[in-house]
Order: structure tokens, then sequence, then C-alpha cells
């Protein structure tokens, strides 16, 4: 059996082959990115708005959001999700801090139909009275019973302490919000981000060169004028929160640092730090917490890019009663990292990984544009992947301790709980 | 259309290769033939429990995801009341190393006490997290002993309690893992851009050796068919009312199942439907329904599940529904309906099958229905359904002495 004794050798990465998407120029600064090679029938269109949460007060633009499809002077919400649904089309409305994106999903047979219904529901959207009040009914009960969830209640409360200067990002949906809302303020948010909102098209699909132009005359005039404007700097209140959930039978932690995005020097180096201390299956607090103690289904981290900024967080669910033993092997882990220089086999390991993540993720055109826009968003292109490949491939043992003596100092994490009741100590005791 | 090859080792192993020449992937899916049906009634949860032993290391080796990982992949599984699927990603030029790892945890596992240990925490964590720490979090725990009162299905595969996992023993574990994990149990589909002689050749190295088995034989306790409504009322702190209608419907084989999935598509699977339109939309008794199957290989379930709108009493919400119910199954749905219907089908497959990985499943799912090629079949199905079709299978589940309705009252702790 000496054949299993000894693992197959491994074939270091060979060269990725980019596809990079077509670029059509809507107006100087409003794009269409389009890739064409999809060896099938699908297309994918996706309108990006400037219409995230951070725009208008702290509800309408998920309101307005919500109620894009809700019917317009000539149609009702059912006639157009009838039409919609008869193309075989799927529609995704998200909403982000700093954009809303509204995707569609058919077959190409079907775009050019399904792409003006749309369209048109989208300008023509009348803000009807009983679609605004079947819109808060069905928010409020959402609200109810996702504030029923630690998890939910942890992260609101994290974006409270982690966004602190910022009034814009910290602010949360709470119940009052939904008791009413003005027809007029709307549509003012409606005409404002969205009919002068759109900020990005991207099509995937293998769909005739002239559709791509008839598709930017029809939104062409959504298109933003001028810039966004976004924060470059998050400061967040460091330090312990607890918000009690009574009967909770698992604590919710998130914990977290304002940090970079991919336009710092750090981040490439940072990523990798990060995918040793929680952002694998093998990783530190992986092994530890769920591997080794039990106290988990599962721990993560990782870092959120916004348009100027970014942060670091950790977060999981675990035990109520190993919530504190919990945040004591994630300091631990964070000094381990701190005070011993990461083992070799251990780096080779997740340099291998993460080369291959970099494969996995140009993988096919849909996979290859959400990778192309990742870095298009920071002013890079698909040079920036080679250069996160080398990043991997040359990163030393001591790099790893220089980043993580940097960045992951405890005392500047906004630490947020969320569960029964707790002591808390000034300060949790290691 | 999704091309494959299948061929099969000595002892028993089915594999199917799909050749995918775009990807620069591998992907290795086993699919092995056990799931929470095949568990003894008092150690329930246990394939799942199994399916997190499966990675604290094999007979040989020491870690499985360690390697895999430093060879640039990644892994997971899955447990359903019928299957246990574990599925590898990987750069293709490794996919020796996902043989080398897969091969060696079906030859044997490494049965340490400490994994055991560990993973009977994770997976208590786990029932915590999914079923007990969410508002309707345990409502299945509730529906499923509620619908069925023989067959197995009338537990989660979390198992019914969580003492059922506590109570898990080394002996369990080996006795289960000799029963279930062995060559002549198991299906895999290679994908990725290889040729058929080289996979071939991979896979007789790999699996060749090891030791053949009888495939354990299926003797689950059948479930009588329903003759009386049945309805359960259980009280939790939650924001509102909420029900479960759970409809029996027939096995996964049948030629009944895609006319019943597509019955529940026109009851509640978008906002033009049926169920959606009336009760939510027009009536506003609701606040959310919908309805969708279980897809159970075994008789499933038509559910239709919702919240009520504040001061609406179950009794308006359950009129309005069997209005919709009555209605489908006395009138021909229109063939604009029926048109909408197969669209939304066709759309969610073409996007369905760009995936590599869901492809190598789907391949290993329908050989363990009888044919890989199913998965190729599924849509001309879907086509040939017409009104009288939904009609007829409408008049037949949709009564109330085959409905098992269970109630979530909301009441404030």
């Amino acid at each position: 059996m000496s054949l299993r004794n000894t693992a197959p050798a491994i074939h270091p990465l060979q060269k990725i082959n980019f596809v990079e998407p077509q670029i059509f120029d809507i107006t100087p600064t409003v794009k269409l990115y389009w890739m064409q090679p999809v060896p099938d029938e699908t297309m994918r269109i996706e309108f990006h708005f400037d219409a995230g949460t951070i725009r208008g007060n702290r509800k309408i633009a998920g309101f307005v959001n919500s109620l894009l499809l809700s019917g317009t002077a000539d149609k009702t919400s059912t006639q157009i999700n009838q039409e919609l649904d008869g193309l075989g089309a799927y529609l995704d409305q998200e909403i982000a801090q700093e954009l809303a994106i509204v995707s569609l999903y058919c077959l190409k047979e079907n775009v050019e139909k399904a792409v003006a219904i749309l369209v048109n529901a989208i300008q023509e959207v009348a803000f009807h009275e009983h679609e605004i009040s079947d819109m808060l009914r069905e928010k409020k009960q959402q609200f109810l019973v996702s504030s029923e969830k630690v998890s939910v209640l942890v992260r609101r409360a994290f974006q409270k302490q982690l966004f602190s200067n910022s009034e814009n990002y910290n602010r949360q949906l709470e119940l009052t919000d939904l008791e009413d809302v003005s027809v007029l303020d709307l549509k003012r948010f409606h005409k404002e981000f969205y009919l002068q909102g759109l900020r990005k098209v991207i099509v995937v699909g293998d769909i005739e060169p002239a559709y791509i132009d008839r598709l930017i005359d029809t939104v062409g005039a959504w298109s933003k004028l001028g810039t966004c404007e976004f924060e470059t700097d998050f400061i967040n209140i460091p330090g312990r929160l607890h918000i009690e959930k009574k009967d909770a039978v698992q604590t919710a932690i998130r914990m977290g640092i304002p940090l970079f995005n991919k336009t710092h020097e750090d981040f490439l180096d940072f990523q990798i730090l990060q995918t040793i201390f929680g952002d694998y299956f093998g990783s530190r607090l992986m092994s530890n917490i769920r591997e080794d103690k039990g106290y988990t289904y599962g721990i993560g981290c990782g870092v959120a890019e916004s348009n100027n900024a970014g942060y670091f967080i950790v977060s999981t669910e675990v035990g109520k009663d190993v919530a504190e033993a919990t945040l004591k092997e994630i300091k631990k882990e964070m000094d381990l990292l701190k005070k011993e220089l990461v083992p070799q086999e251990e780096l080779d390991l997740v340099k291998n990984y993460l080369l291959g993540q970099i494969l996995k993720s140009a993988d096919g055109p849909n996979a290859m544009i959400d990778l192309y826009m990742a870095a298009h968003l920071h002013g890079k292109d698909f040079e920036y992947y080679n250069q996160a490949i080398q990043h991997i491939q040359n990163i030393s043992q001591a790099r790893i301790l220089e980043l993580a003596n940097k960045y992951l100092n405890w005392d500047n994490f906004t630490i947020v709980t969320a569960g029964t009741k707790v002591k808390l100590n000034a300060k949790i005791r290691v | 259309m999704i091309e494959f090859e299948r061929f099969s080792l000595q002892n028993g192993l089915k594999v199917i290769f799909h050749k995918d020449t775009t990807t620069p992937l591998a992907v290795i899916n086993t699919l092995y033939d056990v799931g929470a049906r095949d568990e003894d009634p008092e150690k329930t949860g246990f394939a799942h429990l199994f399916e997190h032993l499966m990675f604290g290391g094999s007979v040989n080796i020491a870690d499985f995801d360690a390697p895999l990982q430093h060879a640039g992949g990644e892994s997971n599984a899955f447990t359903s009341n019928d299957i246990t699927n574990y599925y590898d990603v990987l750069p293709a030029q490794n996919i020796e190393t996902a043989l080398w790892l897969e091969s060696d945890r079906m030859l044997s596992l490494g049965f340490t006490p400490k994994s055991l240990e560990t993973q009977r925490s994770v997976v208590i964590e786990e029932f915590k997290q999914r079923y007990l720490n969410q508002p309707y979090g345990d409502v299945w725990l509730k529906l499923r002993p509620l619908a069925y009162h023989a067959h197995p299905y009338q537990w989660a595969t979390i198992g019914k309690e969580i003492s059922h996992i506590e109570e898990a023993k080394m002996e369990d574990v080996k006795a289960f893992f000799h029963k279930f994990y062995n060559p002549s149990n198991a299906i895999i589909c290679i994908a990725g851009n290889f040729k058929l002689a080289e996979v071939k050749r991979l896979v007789e190295k790999w699996y060749g050796d090891i030791p053949t088995k009888m495939k354990p034989a299926r003797i689950l306790t059948a479930e009588l068919p329903q003759m009386e409504f049945r309805e359960q009322i259980i009280e939790r702190n939650v924001p509102s009312d909420a029900f479960y209608y759970a409809f029996k419907m027939s096995e996964r084989k049948s030629a009944e199942y895609y006319i019943t999935d597509m019955l529940s598509d026109a009851l509640g699977r978008d906002k033009s439907s049926r169920l959606y339109t009336s009760v939510q939309k027009e009536q506003k008794l609701v606040t959310e329904i919908g309805a969708y199957i279980t897809g159970s290989l075994d008789n499933g379930l038509l559910v239709i599940s919702g919240k009520l709108s504040p001061d609406v009493t179950f009794e308006d919400v359950d009129a309005a529904i069997w209005k919709v119910l009555n209605e489908i199954q006395t009138e021909k749905i229109s063939s604009i309906e029926l048109d909408r219907l197969k669209n939304k089908i066709k759309t969610a497959k073409a996007f369905q099958e760009q995936g590599l990985l869901n492809r190598a499943m789907n391949l290993a799912y329908f050989e363990l229905l009888g044919d890989a090629d199913g998965v190729n079949q599924e849509a001309i199905l879907y086509e040939q359904i017409q009104p009288e079709h939904i009609l007829a299978i409408a008049k037949e589940i949709l009564q109330k002495t085959n409905c098992s309705l269970l109630k979530v009252k909301a009441i404030q702790s």
C-alpha cells in the first residue's frame, strides 16, 4: 500500500488566461462592460445605480429599491411580473451601502423584450399608495423576523460602531421608519438616483453587437452626470459592546477595524495574512475554534472593500457558554501571528490554496467579469491579478509577521456580541 | 446537452466522466447512496454527523483538507434525507491529489476519538445555529413527524434531537462506515479537460484495489396513504403567525414528479403565481407565501408556507388558500400560464448547467436515479406537460385528507 502513503506530486499553477470584457462609453464616466464569449444561451444584464443606502435618509433608498417594479400608470406590479415571468426572466434587486443593482437573467431569445419591460417599469414607476403600504407591511414583517436573529443584531450594532464618523454609513433602519413614508420623497429619490443615477451596465452573453448599441440608447439617459462622493476614512469606536437577546442559545460575535482596499500597497500581502488567520477551512481560527474546541459551526474573516476605503472583520456564532472563551482564543491566535513566524509548510499551503482560488474565480465568463469588475472598481485591470500571483509566490514568513504586527492590534478592534446576558468586564481577561 | 461517458470498476464503483475543454479546473463529485432515511430511528442525525467525520483523516492520510488545499483545491459536502454528496474542486493538473484523498477515505477512515469528539460538538452547534437559534428554525423538526408516521422522512438530516448526536459512539461510527461506505454504494463523477483513457487509468489506479462489498439492501418502512387531515399548532416566541401545509406527493422517479413540481410553481414560485397574486397581493392576508416541493427520492411533500399579516386569523388565510387550491383542481390552467411556467424552468436550467460542479453533481444524482442521461431528458419531460396533467395531479393531491398542517402561533414570552 506504499502508493497511498505518499501524496501525489503537486504541479504549480500555469498561466491564467484572462479574457477582457469589451468596454463601451455611455458617457465619458458611465460605461458598459460586455463579456461576449458565452458558450450557451444565457444572458445576464446588470444595471448599477448610485442609489445605495448612504444616499437619501435612513429608509428611502431601500424603499425605492423595493418599489422599482411596483407598477406604472398603465400596468400593475402583477402585470409586470407576469410579463417578465412569461419571458422566463429572473430579476434580482439588491442594495448595499454604496450602490443598488438591478440584475436580469434570461435566455438570449427573450432579452430584448425583457429589458424593454424592465426599463419601462423603472422609468415609469408610479409609487401607487397601495403598493407603498404593501411594501411597508412586508418590510415590517421582515424586520421583526430578522430582529430575532443574533447574526442580524450583531451586524446592525457593529456597523454603528465601525462607521462611527459617518451618519450616512452607520444608520440603521428602525421599526418606526416603517410606519409611513412620503410619496414625494420616494419620487425625488427615484428621479435623482435612478433616472439620473446609472453608473455601470454589465452584459454577459453572446448577443449580436448591434444590441449593445440599442441597449445603450435605451438606458443612456439614466447616466449619472458628474462624480459620486464616497467616504474615504472610517473611524471606529474600539472596544466591546454587547446586545442582549433573551433566550439565545448561541452568541454572535462580530469584530473588526477600518482598513483599506486594493489601492493600498499592503492589500495583497494582507490578504495572505488574513487567509492564514481565518479565511479558509484550514485557517488558524477554524482549526482552533471549530476543529479543536468545537465551539462553533464556522468562523471566518474577510476584507470588505468600498469605493474609497475598506474594513476587516471576523465573525462567528458560538455556543452561549463559550462566547468569552472564543474571544480569548481569537486574541490568542492574533498574538501568535504577531509573535511567531508562520511555519513555511503552512505558508506554502496557503500560497497554493490562494493560487487555486484565483484560478477558480476566473473560471467561466460570469466569474471572469466579476473578477475584472472587482479590480476595475479600484482603477485596475487583469494585470492586478498577475501582480497578486507574484505577491503570493514571493511572500516571506517575515512579511506576514510584520503585517500582523502592523494591523492586528486587539485594542483597535470594535468587538460586538449579541446573545444572552453577559457580565462585561471592562476588558476581556486574557 | 451534457455529454458524458460511463464505466465501472470490478469492485462495483460506478464512474461518470464529463469532459469540458474550456475549464482549467477539475471536479470530483462522490455520491454515496446513504442518507438520513437509512438511519436507525434511535440513532438519527448519523449520516450527517458521519459526513463531518469524513474530513477527519483516513486510514493512510492524517488530514483530508490540508493536502487538497496544498494542491490549490477545496472541498465540501452535504447530506440530505436521501444521499451524502462530497465534492472537490481543484486545478486540473492536480486531480490525482483529490483521487488519492477520496479513494483513501473510501477505503477506510482514521476513526480517531478526537475527531468524533470535536465533530459531535460542531454538529451540535450547527443544530443550534440552524434550527434552534433562528425564528421558525424548528418547524421542519415538527412538520416531518406530522406528515410521516412510518417512513424515516419523519426526521430531519440534523436528527430528531441533540441527544442522538451526543450519544454517538465510535462503534456506531465504524458500523455505519462498513455498511454504507464502499465502492458498490458510490457513484463518482469526474469533470474537466481530460481524456477518457487517462481518467480510466487514474480511477483504476486509485480505486481499483478497494475491496468489494455487497451494496447494502434498503428496506424502509413504507408510509401508508394518508387518509385524514392532520393539524398541529405550536407556540413560539416569533413576530407573526406562520403556516405550513404539506401535501403528500409522488416519488422522484415517477412521471408525476415533474407535473407536481410545475403545479407547485403555478401555486407559489414567484410573483405571478396564484397564491402570491391572490392571497398576498389582492387580499393582503399574508406578508409572505410560497409553494415548493421537497424533491425527495421516496414520496415527497408539496409545501405551501407563509406568514400572516397583522390582525388576520388562520381561518381567513385557510379559506383563501383553499379557494386557490380548489380553482386549480376544477379549471385547467391556460396555455399562457403554462408557457410562463415552462419558460422559467428553461431559463433556470440553462443557468444551472453553467457551473462545472453543478453538472458533475447532477450527472451523479441522475445516475443514482438510474441513468445519468436523465439530466438531458428532464427538459423534455417538463416540455410535454399539458394543462390536463396539472389538473389531474392537483385533483389527486390537493385534498384535505392528504394534508398535514402545522401552524406556528406567535406568543410574547
